[in-house]
């Protein structure tokens, strides 16, 4: 967007302490009166030096630092990185395996989304959908540190198993929140979604438009956002992710352009929904076994390389590991869905107001340890 | 002009509807818990505090090889053979004494893969989350006891070399 300003540019520094960056992030905005002539993000602030560390660490160690990456949403992230090395070594997993990983990456991705909505509703200035998000996700956390013993950070998905099989009586315990949470997605609406406030406040702003979102490589909720119908769970299936019927939500718009704030903060109310379904078929596939049977007793893959994509809560998350045949991987490279997203996000800020800025950066729902890593 | 109004309507009429959704919420049950006072059970794999029955220990160093951070300590020595035999309770021989044992709590990440590792399951997490202290150095939890490290026999060093 083309920016006509005049008069004094003034440098605004926001963060890295600012409460809605969602972590350390600092903006360093060049305003022109109310106009934001360009915001820069200024990134690293949380780096902790993963995929060096990862060179050094045997790979079943590496698990809990990729837990680290995306803490909102760990499960996904060991997922992607398991399933990459068990690309590598060739190791074929079980169905009950298989079933317990997508219902747990699928009530992980609702607790995500959870906290993407309800911070998101905090930064524009509605504070009781927080609370009501945070209730429902701690059935969630009580639900995995029942089964797992920790409730963030999980090292639960291991190469070629899982740590514990699920305790007797997850299945219905999961069912129940199902059948509990899904009327509760009709409230968070009336709360939020619906409200005239609300939607005018974010309807219009921050336009991302599907060229440029493409461009810039931009994946997930993000991307849908702005219509174009990828998902790598759709697309690119893993896990046998094709054998269940989900849809795949897109912003239509419903307020305004494409692509706006509010496409992108109802794109993942509706995900949550379409989880719920997979979680659904994922419990009544569930079938006896043992968890631990493939675990390899070294995990020493052969020399190779592979590239593993999944579909995290935030976007397409990319491990890409280089084997030279020992205990530790020789590179270790992250694709994450959020750094991409913050390169886009000079673009769409341009030329929007200062409290603009929070709303935008607030639906995008970056995590800053998945972007420093 | 008209769509000023429209507006205003729009968002009183939109603004009841989640205040209502919001006053039907007064009469659930409330689900916060007063902590200090209220305690939740914590389930029987929770992970939290590690804990070493070293009388169980064979000084393997299987843990702090697997642990990704590094927080275990664990120096060994060989039993003299004059010195009785003794077992660990599931019947393994505890053929090295374990002179030091050190955790550094401040370190440990909490991911539990040092006890899958253990052989006689003598290192466990236990269900003990509040251990804060003032001074970071009370968080290394020495586990050998003072028998162990007491009876260890001098080490002879190597003789340098001129």
């Amino acid at each position: 967007m083309e920016v006509d300003y005049s008069g004094d540019v003034m440098t605004l520094n926001m963060g890295p302490q600012h409460p809605s960056t969602h972590g350390v992030l600092r903006l360093e905005l060049k305003t022109d009166g109310e106009i934001v002539a360009d915001a820069i993000p200024h990134i690293g602030y949380l780096h902790r030096c993963f995929e060096k560390l990862a060179e050094n660490i045997d790979y079943p160690g590496i698990i809990p630092f990729t837990d680290r990456m995306d803490y909102c949403a760990a499960m996904n992230m060991e997922l992607g990185y398991v399933l990459a090395v068990e690309k590598l070594m060739g190791i074929q997993i079980n169905n009950r395996v298989r079933c317990i990983r997508i219902i747990m990456a699928e009530l992980n991705r609702i607790a995500s989304h959870l906290i993407a909505a309800g911070t998101y509703g905090n930064d524009i200035g509605s504070f009781t959908p927080f609370l009501w998000c945070f209730r429902d996700r701690e059935t969630i956390l009580d639900l995995f540190e029942e089964t797992c013993g920790a409730r963030l950070l999980y090292n639960y998905n291991w190469i070629g198993g899982l740590m514990y099989d699920v305790k007797p009586g997850f299945e219905k315990k999961v069912i129940d929140f199902i059948d509990y949470f899904e009327p509760q997605v009709g409230n968070l609406n009336k709360l939020l979604s619906d409200n005239y406030i609300f939607v005018k406040r974010t309807a219009a702003v921050g336009i991302l438009s599907p060229e440029v979102a493409i461009n810039y490589g931009v994946t997930g909720p993000n991307l849908r956002g702005s219509g174009v119908k990828f998902d790598v769970r759709k697309d690119e299936p893993y896990l046998g992710y094709e054998e269940f019927d989900f849809d795949v939500p897109v912003g239509k718009g419903d307020y305004g352009p494409v692509g706006s704030c509010w496409d992108r903060y109802i794109v993942r109310i509706r995900e949550v929904k379409e989880s719920c379904k997979i979680i659904r078929q994922a419990v009544a596939k569930l079938t006896p076994g043992d968890v631990h049977e493939s675990i390899p007793k070294r995990v020493k893959p052969p020399v190779g390389e592979v590239y593993m994509r999944t579909e995290a809560p935030r976007g397409e998350l990319g491990y890409y590991i280089v084997s030279e045949g020992g205990v530790k991987p020789h590179r270790l490279k992250v694709k994450s869905p959020c750094f991409t997203v913050m390169s886009a996000f000079r673009e769409v800020s341009r030329g929007s107001m200062i409290a603009d800025v929070i709303a935008i950066l607030g639906s995008f729902d970056i995590v800053l340890g998945e972007i420093d890593r | 002009m008209l769509n000023y109004f429209r507006d205003i309507g729009l968002g009183i009429v939109t603004v009841l509807k989640s205040m209502g959704v919001a006053w039907r919420h007064l009469f659930t049950p409330s689900v916060t818990l007063q902590y200090p006072t209220q305690k939740w059970t914590m389930p029987e794999r929770s992970r939290s505090k590690l804990f070493n029955k070293i009388e169980d220990c064979i000084g393997c160093g299987q843990c702090a090889r697997v642990c990704p951070t590094n927080c275990i300590t664990i120096q060994t020595e060989k039993r003299g053979k004059e010195e009785p035999e003794i077992f660990a309770s599931d019947g393994t021989a505890i053929k090295l004494r374990t002179y030091v044992y050190d955790i550094d709590m401040t370190l440990c990440c909490y991911c539990a893969l040092c006890t899958f590792g253990c052989p006689t399951h003598c290192l466990f997490m236990t269900g003990e989350y509040e251990y804060a202290v003032y001074d970071k150095v009370c968080h290394i939890y020495p586990f050998a006891t003072e028998k162990q490290m007491i009876s260890k026999t001098p080490k002879q060093q190597p003789a340098e070399k001129a």
